[in-house]
């Protein structure tokens, strides 16, 4: 037990004093920091930046242009109806001839006095000529659509007065209508259970589960990547036949997987620590508070199991890159023999990402059972609907089967492996030569 | 009962045979010398007798006992291949490999110290292992084999790489860790090496062992074939001479081979008629001749 835990040390020590792990923590706080910033910032940016964009329209009464005019008029007049309006129009005297007043609106987009302007054109059945947006950008939607809405209320409001209906009756007809959803559980839920879940919860639940997805799958990628490379080179420096003569291989690659958790544990640490000093800054306080973010909603026992499966699937997916890290011999060569396993990692990451919306679809319930797909995918289904007890249990029951499993066999294939030089063995050779070793 | 007794063992890979039933003792304070061609079966000998892989037949006994993991922390091997993390300080890993040996922390750092200071290389506790020169790396291999003083050292082509002056001083180091009682299994391509170190040595050929016993005897074995003769002036003639086989002229005198020992007479004798002679030697084979002999033969 002694060596195993001067395996861990020395693992831990290395790494952690290791330029590229410095450097890479640092790195991904300050973008983390970054992160969490972002919405105040753009406040702060949104505030400075809400001016009215100038929209230019001709003034006119002449015949052809005085439909027109009396539009942008009714536009602007409701524009500057608004507390921060988002448009603000600009009338421009009619020059006499279309030409000339292209040039004019023209010469005043080129001069920065408008972003755009309109033009109007024969009468339609929607009460309004037909209007064009004309600009030098391409994709105006939120202008065009600001413009369309306003156009919209202004008819239904001129409308509604016509037809003499009182204030109230107004007031009424303009208040959305909105209704509450809850999600409730009818058997035994397994998360919190039988209290359902409301919206807001929800959405917390679901900010949690990314989240924590997210998390799994770094350390997942970052620290079986390291482990595999680790052994692969202490093969190809034939350290490994030292060490072998030193440690019984288990203790040693159990020190290995373990140490290398625990630099995976510090990383994840410092990051979640800058996050939530960042999120309990005052200014980020009050930010977060507007969302409805409050982490004290979060439920624990949604953290309990996500934990479980963090453990589980951490000790799955790292026993597997220790054993392909044994049986390559040379660095080049590693990527191309740990591709399997990062493809069922992203397998598992992507099936609970993109199912984040269909939490109960019948792809999530059957791979929140399979083995390296269910640390990713039954977080998910916990977070997001009530997976009966029974089912959880069953999922992380099969997972620690399948880790037994995986350790017995990545065992016995490091055993071996660790001593194969040459090329990458083949299933063939892997299993002649362990019955040579007799492991 | 010696500290390392190797009976017959055997090791297949597959359907190749990579020992063939080869069996060795080696003594308390003995160097015993390993020696063969490329791939003739020495790392895979001495990989068994390190437990890294297990025997198909035979067994190996350390200090009449049979191999378990208490047995690792009495070994120390160096590997033929350098065996050291390139990127880590010399101290961080050979304290870690002391650690794993059972040793104390202080204590490798104090068993580390004590062999930099002797092989005069002080400065490099600092260093990582990838700023040293080849032959430096080999010395702070070799201090990873020793630095738990092992009972039981396997040295896998220990010298290769170094220069003649660092040469001198491993093998004096081997001789001083023989001297107090350290068994030693020596592997090597180069025969003075072993003829300096060794008391016994097995030469295998083809995952059989050829040859084996203690050196003076072996040579015994081999007829003295050669007589090196100096004189002062030209000696003619000496083709003459009855069982005369060969000569061969260098700037110090005349190489001979000879049929058999008593010819020596007759060329000491027809010289001393000639000229005054500074030197003659009938000289017993070297180890190199014999190893030659013995796997050469069997090439053809």
């Amino acid at each position: 037990m002694n060596s195993f835990w001067t395996v861990v040390g020395f693992t831990v020590k290395n790494k952690v004093k290791g330029k590229a792990f410095i450097i890479s923590t640092v790195v991904l706080a300050l973008i983390i920091s970054i992160g969490i910033n972002l919405p105040y910032i753009f406040t702060q940016f949104d505030n400075g930046a809400k001016e009215a964009k100038n929209v230019g329209y001709i003034q006119s009464t002449s015949e052809e242009l005085a439909l027109g005019t009396s539009t942008a008029e009714q536009l602007k007049a409701y524009y500057e109806g608004q507390e921060a309006p988002s448009i603000k129009l600009v009338a421009y005297e009619d020059k006499g001839s279309a030409e000339q007043n292209e040039k004019q609106l023209k010469q005043a987009i080129s001069d920065g006095d408008i972003a755009g302007y309109l033009e109007f054109g024969a009468l339609t059945d929607s009460g309004f000529p037909e209007v064009t947006y004309k600009s030098e950008k391409l994709m105006e939607y939120s202008l065009t659509s600001s413009i369309e809405s306003s156009l919209s209320i202004i008819r239904q409001s001129t409308i509604l007065q016509n037809a003499g209906l009182t204030e109230e009756q107004m007031t009424m007809l303009n208040t959305p209508i909105s209704i509450q959803t809850l999600q409730i559980s009818t058997g035994e839920g397994a998360g919190s259970i039988g209290d359902g879940k409301s919206v807001d919860e929800q959405g917390l639940n679901m900010g949690v589960v990314y989240f924590l997805i997210i998390l799994l799958f770094m350390s997942v990628m970052i620290s079986g990547q390291m482990i595999a490379s680790e052994i692969t080179a202490e093969k190809s420096s034939r350290v490994m036949e030292i060490l072998i003569t030193s440690v019984a291989p288990l203790k040693q690659m159990f020190g290995k997987i373990f140490g290398m958790f625990i630099v995976v544990i510090i990383q994840l640490a410092t990051y979640v620590i800058v996050m939530l000093l960042n999120m309990n800054l005052p200014h980020n306080v009050e930010t977060f508070a507007s969302f409805n973010i409050n982490l004290s909603d979060v439920d624990p026992m949604l953290l309990v199991y996500s934990l479980i499966y963090f453990l589980t699937g951490f000790f799955l997916f790292a026993t597997m890159f220790a054993a392909v890290g044994s049986l390559v011999s040379r660095t080049e060569e590693l990527g191309q023999a740990v591709m399997p396993i990062t493809i069922i990692s992203l397998g598992g990451f992507y099936i609970s990402m993109f199912s984040i919306s269909t939490p109960d679809s019948l792809l999530v319930k059957v791979t929140s059972f399979i083995p390296l797909f269910s640390p990713f995918v039954m977080p998910l289904r916990l977070g997001l609907t009530d997976p009966s007890v029974w089912e959880v249990l069953a999922s992380i029951g099969i997972l620690l089967v399948s880790i037994y499993v995986a350790v017995w066999f990545s065992a016995k294939i490091y055993r071996t492996g660790v001593l194969m030089y040459g090329k990458r063995p083949s299933w063939k050779e892997l299993r002649k030569a362990m019955k040579a070793y007799k492991v | 009962m010696n500290p390392l007794v190797v009976d017959k063992v055997v090791k297949q890979y597959g359907d190749k045979t990579a020992v063939n039933g080869i069996s060795l003792e080696v003594g308390k304070g003995e160097i015993y010398g390993l020696l063969g061609a490329n791939g003739a079966g020495k790392t895979t000998t001495m990989r068994m007798v390190l437990g890294l892989i297990y025997p198909d037949g035979g067994s190996i006994s350390y200090n009449g006992k049979p191999y378990s993991t208490e047995q690792l922390h009495n070994m120390g091997y160096l590997p033929e291949e350098r065996g050291l993390y390139p990127k880590i300080k010399v101290s961080d890993q050979l304290i870690y490999l002391g650690q794993l040996r059972g040793m104390s922390k202080k204590d490798a750092d104090k068993s580390l110290k004590h062999w930099l200071d002797r092989f005069e290389v002080p400065e490099y506790y600092n260093k990582r292992v990838e700023e040293l020169s080849k032959g430096n790396q080999q010395k702070i291999g070799f201090i990873a084999a020793v630095i738990h003083s092992p009972q039981i050292i396997v040295l896998d082509e220990a010298f290769s790489g170094l220069d003649p002056v660092n040469v001198e001083l491993l093998k004096s180091t081997v001789k001083e860790l023989r001297d107090n009682g350290t068994s030693i299994l020596f592997s090597t391509h180069r025969m003075e090496h072993v003829e300096e170190l060794c008391r016994n040595i097995t030469i295998l050929h083809r995952s059989n062992a050829v040859l084996q016993g203690n050196i003076k005897e072996l040579k015994k074995r081999f007829p003295r074939e050669k007589v090196i003769l100096s004189t002062e002036n030209e000696v003619s003639g000496l083709d003459k001479i009855n069982g005369v086989t060969n000569i061969l002229r260098h700037e110090y005198g005349y190489e001979l081979s000879i049929a058999n020992e008593s010819v020596g007479g007759e060329i000491l004798r027809h010289a001393m008629d000639q000229s005054v002679i500074t030197r003659f030697e009938i000289k017993e084979p070297t180890l190199n001749e014999i190893f030659i002999k013995t796997v050469g033969d069997r090439h053809e």
